[in-house]
């Protein structure tokens, strides 16, 4: 097979986003926050069509701003109903980004009927058109796919966050409270990674859509999780995972003519559901062995 | 009876603890001496828990304040430190023994700054003295409880702090463990730190402590334990259970140590 420049792109795009939620989702998997994203990648939407609003395009730095801005009211809302009001943290999740994510439609039906911005391409998106969504500047300059561009600009600033503030992040994923004797500021820390949160997902709908960043999001880490119990592999693996993803989902699509973030949806759902059965039935077996003696 | 120390390490005035609006700590104002090792008791739900966290400000109090080495919280907090309860944290966090006690020299490394060979020494050495350095490389998830406490008591002593806070450190510890933390513990005060170690046994209390606190959410007592454990207050700490109290007295008398009569 000849280079293909298409397909490389496409991986190339596919792997960074993969490997930005997967960096994400291991800190947020440690902080049983999983579901969190979940939330955040939905209650984003008001912040989308507020931001697009105020922007007239779908382009704009303010969609991201103004999807940050509700990724972290998101976060807030859930903490208030949890720790304030007493709701358990699975049915304040609910009830938060189901409403959030509702009022954004309600916003989208009112006001953006005639523009090109609808729920369905915040939901899926579609990584295929991305070779012919270009980035043209003012002199008429192509200079290559828009979408790869935002996802190398997330990955930058998605691994320099994690880079500088690992030992925070790791040492208020386990125990927040021993951090905040000790002065490390978890709550800023915790919000600071809402906000990745939130700026990846919007930066990543339009190729894979929220539904699948919350896959990416959670699988990977989570398959990853099976294999290893140190953190140093663990953030590897999922890298690895994020990238093996990207082809097998890229190529699979094109032999069964599909989606493709659909496609590297399901393949990492295979690899956990495969790395579970092989995991779950050593770990029995280690069970027996232990029990003998 | 509340005895004040001076010159104190810590000192909290009129302070109350309310969750949901209900108070669970009421009026708490005593003073605690350095050096000393301080043993809060107090029944279940007396608020013990309580009282550590308002001091380390993990709670926040509906009234009074709170002063550590005579300053406010905020200045200070480098110099405490904190055990929490063993089950606040999952074990299964994907960490080595050294890992964890390695995080107890973050808050002085500041921002972006990363542990590197002396922060590593300071972990191996505050292992050595929890009798863990057989474990450094060994996962969190494989330890039993009581090593998983010591782990704990490590990460606390790598951070080198003047003031450590321990909530029922002795929880799930066997008994040889049991003296050799408190063994360490001492040595530890004989340096001049301050340790308060909320406990849940009044019997091995009675050996091991200078301090006591008394709790039932007002305060009992505060004062050397010479005199503050006498009958009268162990039973307005511990209400009317006089069934334990007679079990005290009676391993008081074996142990040739009366402090009822002081």
């Amino acid at each position: 097979m000849s280079f293909d420049q298409n397909a490389f792109l496409i991986i190339l795009t596919g792997s960074l986003i993969a490997i930005s939620c997967g960096l994400l989702g291991v800190f947020m998997m440690l902080r049983k926050m999983a579901m969190t994203g979940d939330a955040i990648s939905h209650a984003v939407l008001p912040g989308i069509v507020i931001g697009f609003f105020v922007a007239g395009s779908q382009r704009g730095l303010e969609v991201i701003i103004g999807a940050g801005i509700l990724g972290i009211i998101a976060t807030l809302i859930i903490d208030w109903l949890r720790k304030k009001a007493r709701v358990q943290l699975d049915a304040s999740i609910g009830i938060t980004f189901t409403l959030l994510f509702a009022i954004g439609i309600i916003l989208i039906n009112l006001f953006a009927y005639n523009v090109d911005l609808d729920q369905e391409c915040v939901l899926y998106g579609e990584i295929a058109y991305l070779p012919i969504d270009l980035w043209v500047t003012g002199s008429g300059t192509i200079l290559g796919p828009r979408i790869t561009y935002l996802a190398v600009l997330n990955f930058t600033l998605v691994a320099g966050f994690i880079y500088f503030f690992f030992k925070e992040l790791t040492l208020t994923s386990f125990d927040e409270s021993f951090g905040s004797v000790m002065g490390i500021p978890s709550k800023g820390i915790n919000l600071a990674l809402m906000s990745m949160v939130s700026y990846t997902t919007v930066s990543s709908f339009e190729a894979v859509g929220a539904i699948l960043v919350v896959a990416l999001l959670v699988v990977p880490p989570a398959t990853a999780f099976l294999w290893t119990k140190n953190l140093m592999p663990l953030i590897k693996l999922t890298t690895i995972l994020g990238i093996g993803i990207s082809i097998l989902g890229y190529y699979l699509a094109y032999l069964f003519d599909s989606s493709i973030a659909g496609m590297m949806v399901t393949v990492a759902g295979v690899l956990f559901l495969l790395s579970a059965l092989i995991k779950g039935r050593s770990s029995k077996s280690a069970g027996t062995s232990m029990a003998n003696i | 009876m509340i005895i004040q120390a001076e010159s104190p390490v810590l000192e909290i005035h009129d302070m109350t603890v309310s969750y949901d609006q209900s108070p669970v700590l009421w009026n708490i104002d005593f003073t605690l001496p350095s050096g000393q090792l301080i043993g809060i008791l107090g029944p279940n739900g007396a608020g013990k828990s309580t009282l550590i966290k308002a001091i380390m400000g993990l709670v926040n109090p509906t009234g009074g304040y709170v002063k550590v080495f005579d300053k406010p919280l905020e200045e200070v907090r480098s110099r405490i430190s904190y055990v929490p309860q063993r089950e606040s944290v999952d074990w299964n966090f994907p960490a080595s023994v050294l890992d964890v006690v390695m995080m107890g020299t973050y808050g002085k490394l500041g921002l972006f700054k990363r542990p590197g060979k002396r922060e590593k020494e300071v972990a191996l050495a505050s292992l050595d003295q929890v009798g863990m350095s057989a474990f450094i490389n060994r996962q969190i998830s494989e330890l039993s409880g009581g090593q998983q406490q010591r782990v704990f008591i490590a990460r606390a002593l790598a951070q080198d702090a003047d003031l450590y806070l321990m909530d029922e450190p002795f929880a799930g510890v066997d008994i040889a463990t049991e003296a050799a933390i408190f063994e360490l513990l001492k040595k530890m005060a004989l340096e001049g730190k301050t340790v308060v170690v909320v406990h849940h046994d009044i019997y091995s209390a009675m050996t091991y402590f200078d301090w006591m606190i008394m709790l039932n959410l007002h305060l009992v007592a505060s004062g050397p334990k010479n005199q503050v454990v006498t009958e009268e207050l162990l039973r307005k700490t511990y209400g009317g259970k006089l069934n334990l109290l007679s079990k005290v007295s009676e391993l008081v008398r074996k142990q040739d140590f009366n402090p009822l009569e002081h």
